[in-house]
């Protein structure tokens, strides 16, 4: 799959954006009409990768057609288009999406926290009851730059098809910029996205909690987040320390 | 009010902290009132609370707050095994359980390349349908009491105990089935189910009529429905809306017939109800005829029903591959989704699930502005919403 | 049969005013329903549908305000955001009054136990009186609370000990049939 190949999540990605965008931009011009038809066999993928399907493979370069060089990778997962573009290609992707697919539906904007929960020091073994998850940092379908990241599903209720966007999110000042423009229903969830993994969306008319109270510290879907509840603590071993009625009155239980 | 272009609601801060931290039910400022419905309002289905702006009897600008059924599925499902999750799920949209499990489950097949054998899919297939039937059985008596008509809902009750005995007989669970496994089901039907479904199907038919002959036509419950909160179906689909309220605004979009094959859809026979008003009149007509469709369906798959075995051949131990997977149904409320991420481990790394309530009610600002308070009442029961589907 | 013999004519000196007047209040519960989650469909169904119908057992559903309400069942899960507003209608309800936790969620989290939003258990806020466990109950589990809180309140005393100290909000032990208090 995608995470096999080597670009993934290399750090010089723009640059082979940048190289890898100049033959599909130069080659999809021309097919603009014929994209409902079969996708030209001589087109050549940006990464050739037998085993996408050839109606995904169009969807694609409809998409990259539009998006240019904003494009970073892209891989099918189960039937859906994954794309990654550029963080500042966020936005211009979901017009992209909007205007050249037909997605005219958002279904979910959503963020996402690679980095691995971290254990704490000294309750090794306590917790049992949450699966162990592996310790390396892995970043899934199209691969991730950073920790964070934004993904969102836009789908067209005409077309029948839909395509999941990612893009990167800088993990010391997490910012992308809002889509409420394009997509209104865009509105509560990056609300949700801002509150839940602190993810800033710039261009949002009002940003402000969804869920939680507004004392509520910390965002809770980020993975070092703890639950404060599963912090096992180790039992005392004492039953009652306090002495139980009647203790001091020992002639009233002889009476009895 | 500053600006009319931006979705949303246009206080400025300090009003709307002080609205927050509200100990007081009504507010005056500016000649505006401000109306606060809920939390826990009997007009408001649950705990949505909702802050609306006043000029007189109409609304100038709604701010539904929502969060207090936040649960955090999202980040309990990061700390579970995958046969714990679905247990959870259960309870996001409480009155169609049996449909929520199923989208999940089949996510966790499809990353670990099992198949249900086609009995088990036909069976979920019948549920999910049951469960639509119970679910929106309740909207068609719950929206006559919107309206004044306290019949329809005592008739809603009724007839849904019928459907909640045939999912408690097939499950053993009246509300929260927890049925589904990851490659199958957990049980056969039961000895007579399908006999008693049947008979069960034609009370439920005679049910709609009965809704269809009190509600639709009737004086009152037209007036206050026709050419009430109307969705554009171009702005509704931006807003993420689905399911039967997209439909009742003439897109013909349904993710049974037009998303990714699942269950036993493809072999059945069955209409996809639009209307092209997009008022509350139509989203009560599509689901009306949403739940006689339903239980066509359902007749159609006690008929075609496969024998076999009912549960694929599964390890132990459920390690579900790494991978991603995107999958959506169409739920009785809407379009229901999940992102799940998986890496290798017992359970997932991270579950997106969208829920259709959400998306749903997050028009609301748009929809509820301009129009009477009293029809603030039927619009939010029109869109029909369950709480823990909004705030998950 | 319990009643006449053990429960006041038993222990306590014969009070037929103080057994009329709780004869009346067990048959006269003004309930305000605290509707919260999935428990709140299965208080509506022990309370609207025709096969269970609450009011049969001398349960007045929907009050105008919780200022008139003798009852309340919290039925579902109490979050951290809703906490407050559930402490306030508390509040707001005259003395004497009640609480009937319904469902898992309210009596302790429940499936949500390590939440990061959710109350685990309603009564780190409020004095409960019947525990309902079930996700959700069954309506004939809450059928059932009902039926024990009225037997509560038929075997309380009243007077200037029992009743006063249950207005100023204090526990008081109460023995009925089935509940015997601890000697």
């Amino acid at each position: 799959m995608a995470d096999e190949t080597p670009e993934v999540g290399a750090p010089d990605a723009p640059e082979e954006a940048a190289a890898e965008a100049e033959t599909p931009v130069a080659e999809a011009e021309a097919p603009e009409a014929a994209v409902e038809a079969e996708p030209k066999p001589a087109e050549p993928a940006p990464e050739p990768e037998p085993e996408l399907d050839p109606e995904i493979e169009a969807r694609f370069a409809r998409f990259e057609a539009g998006l240019g060089d904003g494009v970073i990778d892209h891989a099918e997962s189960h039937g859906t288009l994954v794309v990654r573009v550029r963080p500042d290609a966020w936005k211009r992707a979901a017009e992209v999406a909007r205007a050249d697919l037909d997605c005219d539906y958002l279904s979910f904007i959503a963020g996402m926290d690679w980095m691995p929960a971290p254990k704490t020091p000294g309750d090794e073994g306590t917790d049992t009851s949450a699966p162990v998850q592996p310790d390396t940092m892995t970043f899934g379908v199209t691969g991730s730059k950073g920790r964070f990241q934004v993904f969102a599903h836009a789908q067209s209720t005409t077309k029948h098809w839909g395509i999941t966007l990612k893009t990167d999110v800088d993990e010391a000042a997490p910012a992308v910029d809002s889509w409420v423009s394009v997509y209104p229903g865009a509105d509560w969830h990056e609300r949700e996205c801002w509150e839940m993994y602190g993810i800033d969306f710039t261009g949002h008319p009002k940003i402000r909690p969804l869920y939680l109270p507004a004392e509520f510290e910390g965002n809770p879907l980020r993975k070092d987040f703890a639950l404060i509840a599963r912090e096992v603590k180790p039992w005392p071993g004492l039953v009652d320390v306090e002495p139980m009625p009647g203790d001091d009155t020992p002639e009233d239980e002889g009476a009895a | 009010m500053t600006t009319t272009e931006t979705p949303g609601f246009e206080v400025d801060p300090a009003l709307h902290r002080t609205l927050e931290n509200a100990r007081v039910n009504v507010e005056l400022d500016n000649g505006d009132m401000i109306l606060n419905l809920g939390p826990q309002h009997p007009a408001t289905h649950g705990t949505l609370r909702l802050v609306v702006r006043l000029d007189g009897e109409r609304v100038v600008a709604a701010d539904p707050v929502i969060g207090y059924m936040h649960r955090g599925y999202e980040k309990l499902s990061e700390f579970r095994t995958y046969p714990q999750i679905t247990t959870l799920i259960n309870r996001i949209d409480w009155l169609s359980s049996f449909a929520n499990e199923v989208p999940f489950v089949s996510g966790a097949e499809q990353l670990m390349g099992v198949e249900a054998p086609p009995r088990a899919q036909w069976i979920r297939t019948i549920l999910t349908e049951l469960s639509r039937i119970a679910t929106i059985y309740l909207f068609l008596g719950e929206m006559g009491l919107q309206v004044g008509a306290l019949t329809p809902a005592f008739w809603g009750f009724r007839d849904r105990e019928l459907v909640l005995n045939l999912i408690e007989g097939a499950t053993g669970g009246r509300f929260h089935p927890n049925f589904n496994r990851i490659g199958g089901l957990k049980d056969d039907l039961p000895w007579g189910w399908i006999s008693e479904c049947r008979a069960t199907m034609d009370k439920i038919l005679k049910g709609c009529d009965d809704f269809e002959d009190v509600l639709v036509g009737n004086e009152i419950f037209e007036a206050r429905t026709r050419g009430i909160g109307i969705i554009p179906g171009e702005l509704g689909a931006a807003y993420g809306v689905s399911g039967a309220n997209l439909r009742a605004s003439g897109v013909d979009w349904d993710l049974r017939r037009d998303g990714k094959p699942y269950l036993a859809y493809p072999e059945i026979d069955f209409k996809v109800w639009t209307h092209p008003d997009g008022d509350s009149f139509a989203r009560y007509w599509v689901r009306l005829q949403e739940t006689r469709e339903a239980v066509r369906m359902v007749i159609q798959l006690l008929d075609g029903l496969p024998a076999g075995s009912i549960m694929a051949k599964v390890p132990r131990i459920i390690k579900v591959p790494e991978g991603e997977v995107w999958v959506e149904v169409e739920n009785p409320l809407g379009q229901m989704g999940y992102y799940i991420v998986s890496k290798g481990a017992t359970g997932p790394f991270r579950v997106k699930i969208r829920s259709a309530s959400f998306s749903n009610v997050s028009i609301l600002p748009w929809l509820l502005r301009g129009v009477y308070v009293p029809d603030v009442i039927t619009i939010m029961g029109s869109l029909y919403f369950i709480l823990g589907d909004i705030d998950r | 049969m319990g009643l006449v013999e053990k429960g006041v004519f038993g222990k306590k000196p014969l009070k037929p005013v103080t057994w009329l007047l709780n004869y009346s209040r067990k048959y006269s519960l003004w309930m305000f329903q605290w509707g919260l989650a999935c428990c709140a469909i299965e208080m509506g169904a022990a309370l609207a549908s025709p096969r269970y119908d609450m009011m049969r057992l001398g349960v007045i559903p929907f009050p105008a305000s919780p200022r008139q309400a003798d009852l309340v069942v919290i039925s579902g899960t109490v979050t951290d955001k809703m906490a407050p507003a559930i402490r306030r209608l508390y509040e707001q309800m005259p003395d004497p009054k009640y609480v009937i936790s319904m469902g898992s969620c309210a009596n302790c989290g429940g499936p949500y136990w390590d939440s990061y939003s959710v109350t685990k258990g309603v009564d780190q806020i409020i004095p409960v009186d019947i525990y309902v466990p079930g996700c959700p109950p069954r309506p004939e589990a809450l059928l059932e609370a009902i039926v024990m809180l009225q037997e509560r309140i038929q075997h309380e005393g009243i007077g200037n000990d029992e009743l006063a100290a249950r207005w100023r909000g204090e526990y008081v032990p109460v023995e009925t049939d089935r509940t015997p208090v601890q000697a």
